[in-house]
C-alpha cells in the first residue's frame, strides 16, 4: 500500500506551526507560496519531471511542521530539497546545476520566471546582477546545500516516500469511463491542474488528506468546470472518499488560486512576486512591529542582534519542546 | 469499454432502486439530525432545570433509556432494507488509508553498544541495546564520505527508503534511523536493524555437514516468498548472496542489506550493470545488459541453491570473463535457440563461443547442472535448472518458484521451528572477515570483456561427476 498512502501530519504538528518563532500565519502562507512557487520554476529549469517536482514541494511541506521556518534561507532549503528529490530519482542533478538555476531564479533583475505575467516588469538593473555565479558563489553555495540536505533528512526522519495523487486520477478517470469520451483532454488536464495547484496550498492539503481523496476532489472540481456529466450517485464513495472530506478538499482547491493572488499583492510590503527572503519577513516584521521590532525602535543595531539572537533561541526551545511532546 | 453506446451512467432499474435507497438515506440522515437537535434542545432544557428535582426526572425520561431505543432504531431499519435487496447498496463501507506521521530522528544516545559484529561494504554493523525497553538490536552506520561532493550516498538513502517501505517476514525490519546528538551537522547515520544471530555464509563455512535436503527447501522456500514481496512491491534486490541472508535461532530467514536495491518500474529503466557480487551475477550482466529485471535476482537465488546444496559458492570466478568462463561451463554455451537475441547484448558481440558443432561429447553446450549435482531429485535438479537459465525470460519468478513441484515433493520443507540452532557468533565474537568478493562499488567502470576466447571451457569437463550418487542422510 506504500505506492498509495503518504504519512499525515499530526494535529499537533499543525498546531505547532502557530507558535513557531512567533511568525504571523499570513507571512508563514506567504513565504510557503513564494517558495514552492521557487521550487516548481526551479523543476522546470532543470528539466525535472513534474513528479519529482511535486514531491519536492510535498517533503518541503512536511519539514517546514517539524522545524521553524526561519532556522534556513527559503531558497537554500527549496534548492536542498530538490537536489534530495532528484538525487534519489533516475534524474539526479548535480549541485553546481542547482547553483545555476538558483542563482537566476533569485536575481531580482533577470528573474521573470515566476513573476505573475500582470505585474510590471521589474526595474531595469542598476548595475547587471545577472551574471552566472562565480566560483565562490558556487562553493558558499555547496556549502550550505549539503549540511541542510543532511538537516532535513534527519528532521524526516529520512522519509522521503511522497505518493503523489497525480497516477490515480488518471486511473479514476479511467474507470469512470472518460477515455475515449471526446472530451477526456481538457478534463484531465483540468483535474492534474487541481492537483499541483493544491500543492501551494496554505491549508497543507497533501499533509492533510490521502492521495485518493486529493485525486477525487481534483475530479469533481474538473469535472465541474468542464461540465463533464459525472455519475448521478455518489461515485466517489467508490473511491472511499467521504462526501465531508471531498467537499472540504473540493473548497480547498478552488480557493487556492484567489488566495494567492491575495497574498502576492498584501501579504509582504514591497514583494511583488519573485522570491522572499528572511530578509524581507524580518523587515516586515519590525514595519508590523512585532517579534524582532518589537520596542525596539529606539535600540539601535546591537539591541537587534541580541533581540534576534533570543528569538532564535526562543524558536529553538520551541522546536526542542514539540520535539519532547 | 469506451465504445459501449451506452453510457454506464444512463437510468436504468438499479439506478432507480440505489437512487430510492439513497433517497431513503437522506431522509433517515435529516431525521437523525431533527432527532439530535431535539436531543440537545432536551438537554439544554435539562440543564436549565436542574436545580428542580421534577427537571431531573424529566430530564431521565428523555435523556435515558429511550434515546438509546431512538439510537438503535435506525439501524435496524437500515439493515431491514439492506436484506431486502442487495446488500453491497447499503451504507458505504469505505476503506480507511494509513500512512503514518513523520517527524524528527531519535538520537543514537537511546541505544546502548554491546559489540561490533562486520564492517560491510556499506557500513559498520554492531550489536546495541535499546536503553528504553533493553530490546537488542543491530545498528549499522553508514560510511559517509566527508569528502564526496555530491552529499550523502544515494544508496544509503535507498536502502533506507526500501526498508521503510517493506514489511515481510523475510525481510530483515527496520526499526528507525537515528542520527548522532548533534543534529545541526549530521555525521553519523544508524539504521536500526532487528538482530538476527546468523547469516548464511557464516553458517555455511562452519557446518560440518551440508544441510538436510528437508532444510534446504525450508531456506529456498523462505528466501523465495522473501523475494516474490519484494519483486511485488516492484524492488530489485540486485545483491542477493548468502553473506546478506540472516538466519536467526527459529530458523527464519531474512534478505538483508539493501545497499544495490531500487525501486523499478515497467517497462524496465535504464539501469546501471554494475550490480550484484561477482560470483552470483546473472550472464546478461557480465555481457552489459542495461535493462534488466527481476531476472538478475533470481539468477542469484539459483546460485544460493547451489551454495546451500555444497557449501560452497558455485560460481567462483576470478574476474567478470572468468565468471562468465564458468557460467557457460555449468550451463552451456548459449545459441540463438537456447538465448535468443543475446547476441546484441553490448559485450557478446566479440565473444568467441566453441562452435556447437563440435561438440559432440554428452552434456558439453547444454546444462551441466544435473551431473554436478547428482543426489537432488529431477524436481530439483529442474528448478535449479530452470534459475540458472541463461535466457533471463526463461528463468522463473519468484511466485512461479513458489509453486514448484521440488516444494511439495517428499522430503517436505522442514518446519522453521524444528531447525538446527548454531552457536551465535554475532553475539559476542566478532564476526569473520569474509573472502567473498563485494559487490561493485558506484562509479566504478564496467569491465569491457573485449574479445574473450571461450572456445576451451569444456576441456576439464571429464573430472565432473556423472549420473546418480546417493546419499544416507535424506531427510
Amino acid at each position: 500500500m506504500a505506492h498509495m498512502t503518504n504519512p499525515l501530519a499530526t494535529p499537533e504538528q499543525l498546531f505547532q506551526r502557530r507558535s513557531f518563532g512567533a511568525l504571523p500565519m499570513d507571512l508563514q502562507d506567504a513565504v510557503f507560496f513564494a517558495t514552492q512557487c521557487l521550487t516548481q520554476a526551479a523543476g522546470i529549469l532543470l528539466e525535472l519531471p513534474q513528479s519529482i517536482t511535486a514531491q519536492a514541494n510535498v517533503l518541503l511541506a512536511r519539514y517546514w511542521l517539524v522545524e521553524p521556518m526561519m532556522s534556513h534561507e527559503f531558497s537554500d532549503v527549496s534548492a536542498a530539497i530538490l537536489y534530495l528529490t532528484a538525487k534519489c530519482s533516475d534524474l539526479p542533478r548535480s549541485p553546481r546545476d542547482l547553483c545555476l538555476v538558483y542563482t537566476h531564479l533569485l536575481s531580482r533583475t533577470s528573474s521573470t520566471f515566476f513573476r505573475p505575467a500582470h505585474l510590471p516588469p521589474p526595474p531595469p538593473p542598476l548595475s547587471p546582477s545577472n551574471q552566472p555565479p562565480t566560483q565562490a558563489d558556487y562553493a558558499a553555495f555547496h556549502a550550505r546545500l549539503l549540511p541542510l540536505e543532511a538537516h532535513i533528512l534527519a528532521s524526516l526522519s529520512f522519509n522521503t516516500h511522497v505518493a503523489l495523487p497525480h497516477p490515480l486520477a488518471v486511473t479514476y478517470l479511467q474507470a469512470l469511463d472518460f477515455f475515449g469520451q471526446p472530451r477526456r483532454g481538457p478534463l484531465a488536464r483540468r483535474a492534474l491542474a487541481y492537483l499541483n495547484t493544491a500543492l501551494l496550498s496554505p491549508q497543507l492539503l497533501y499533509l492533510t488528506s490521502q492521495p485518493h481523496a486529493l485525486a477525487v476532489a481534483a475530479l469533481y472540481n474538473a469535472a465541474r468546470d468542464v461540465g463533464a456529466r459525472m455519475p448521478a450517485c455518489d461515485w466517489w464513495e467508490v473511491f472511499d472518499v467521504e462526501r465531508e472530506e471531498l467537499g472540504f478538499l473540493v473548497v480547498g482547491m478552488r480557493s487556492v488560486d484567489g488566495w494567492g493572488r491575495k497574498i502576492r499583492a498584501e501579504a509582504i510590503e514591497g514583494w511583488e512576486g519573485g522570491m522572499v527572503t528572511r530578509e524581507d519577513v524580518e523587515r516586515e516584521l519590525r514595519r508590523r512591529g512585532i517579534g524582532v521590532g518589537a520596542g525596539n525602535e529606539n535600540g539601535g543595531g546591537l539591541g537587534d542582534a541580541e533581540e534576534e539572537m533570543a528569538r532564535r533561541m526562543d524558536e529553538k526551545m520551541a522546536a526542542m519542546e514539540a520535539g519532547a511532546a | 469499454m469506451a465504445s459501449k453506446a451506452k453510457s454506464r451512467w444512463a437510468d436504468d432499474e438499479a439506478d432507480a432502486a440505489l437512487e430510492a435507497q439513497l433517497k431513503r438515506e437522506k431522509e433517515e440522515k435529516k431525521r437523525l439530525k431533527a432527532e439530535k437537535a431535539r436531543k440537545l434542545e432536551a438537554e439544554r432544557q435539562a440543564r436549565e432545570a436542574a436545580a428542580t428535582a421534577a427537571a431531573q426526572q424529566e430530564a431521565d425520561s428523555t435523556n435515558g433509556p429511550p434515546a438509546k431505543r431512538r439510537r438503535i432504531s435506525p439501524n435496524r431499519e437500515t439493515s431491514q432494507t439492506a436484506e431486502g435487496r442487495d446488500a453491497s447498496n447499503d451504507a458505504p463501507k469505505l476503506l480507511r488509508f494509513e500512512g503514518g506521521a513523520f517527524g524528527r530522528c531519535r538520537s543514537v544516545e537511546n541505544y546502548d553498544k554491546l559489540n561490533d559484529i562486520e564492517e560491510g561494504a556499506y557500513g559498520w554493523v554492531s550489536r546495541a541495546k535499546e536503553i528504553a525497553t533493553g530490546k537488542v538490536v543491530a545498528l549499522k552506520r553508514l560510511k559517509i564520505d566527508p569528502k564526496d561532493r555530491s552529499g550523502l550516498p544515494v544508496t544509503g538513502l535507498r536502502e533506507i527508503q526500501i526498508l521503510k517501505d517493506c514489511d515481510h517476514r523475510n525481510v530483515v525490519k527496520l526499526q528507525e534511523v537515528v542520527v548522532g546528538e548533534d543534529t545541526s551537522r549530521i555525521e553519523n547515520i544508524f539504521l536500526v536493524l532487528e538482530f538476527v544471530e546468523h547469516d548464511l555464509k557464516s553458517i555455511l563455512e562452519d557446518m560440518p555437514e551440508p544441510f538436510l535436503a528437508s532444510e534446504v527447501k525450508t531456506l529456498l522456500q523462505q528466501l523465495a516468498s522473501g523475494v516474490a514481496y519484494l519483486h511485488d512491491n516492484w524492488i530489485l534486490h540486485r545483491d542477493l548472496k548468502t553473506s546478506n541472508l540472516l538466519l536467526n535461532n527459529r530458523g527464519q530467514l531474512k534478505i538483508a542489506d539493501f545497499g544495490m536495491a531500487r525501486y523499478v518500474g515497467d517497462p524496465p529503466p535504464q539501469l546501471t550493470q554494475l550490480v550484484v557480487t561477482l560470483w552470483y551475477r546473472a550472464p546478461e550482466l557480465l555481457l552489459g545488459a542495461t535493462r534488466y529485471g527481476p531476472a538478475i535476482d533470481m539468477w542469484s537465488v539459483g546460485c544460493i541453491f547451489g551454495e546451500l546444496l555444497t557449501r560452497e559458492p558455485l560460481l567462483q570466478g576470478r574476474n567478470e570473463a572468468d565468471e562468465l568462463a564458468k557460467i557457460f561451463e555449468l550451463c552451456g554455451v548459449p545459441t540463438e535457440d537456447t538465448w535468443p537475441g543475446f547476441r546484441r547484448l553490448p559485450n557478446a558481440r566479440a565473444l568467441r563461443l566453441p562452435p556447437s558443432a563440435s561438440s559432440k561429447t554428452p552434456g558439453a553446450g547444454g546444462s551441466a547442472v544435473r551431473a554436478r549435482f547428482p543426489l537432488l531429485t529431477a524436481a530439483g535438479a529442474a528448478l535449479l535448472g530452470s534459475l540458472l537459465s541463461l535466457d533471463p525470460d526463461r528463468r522463473p519468478g519468484a511466485r512461479e518458484m513458489l509453486a514448484h513441484e521440488y516444494f511439495r515433493q517428499d522430503p517436505k520443507p522442514k518446519q522453521e521451528a524444528m531447525f538446527p540452532t548454531f552457536p551465535s557468533k554475532a553475539g559476542q565474537e566478532r564476526r569473520r572477515r569474509r573472502e567473498t568478493p563485494n559487490a561493485p562499488a558506484r562509479g566504478q567502470r564496467a569491465a569491457d570483456l573485449g574479445a574473450v576466447d571461450f572456445s576451451g571451457i569444456f576441456s576439464g569437463r571429464e573430472k565432473e561427476e556423472r549420473g546418480g550418487g546417493f546419499s544416507l542422510r535424506m531427510v
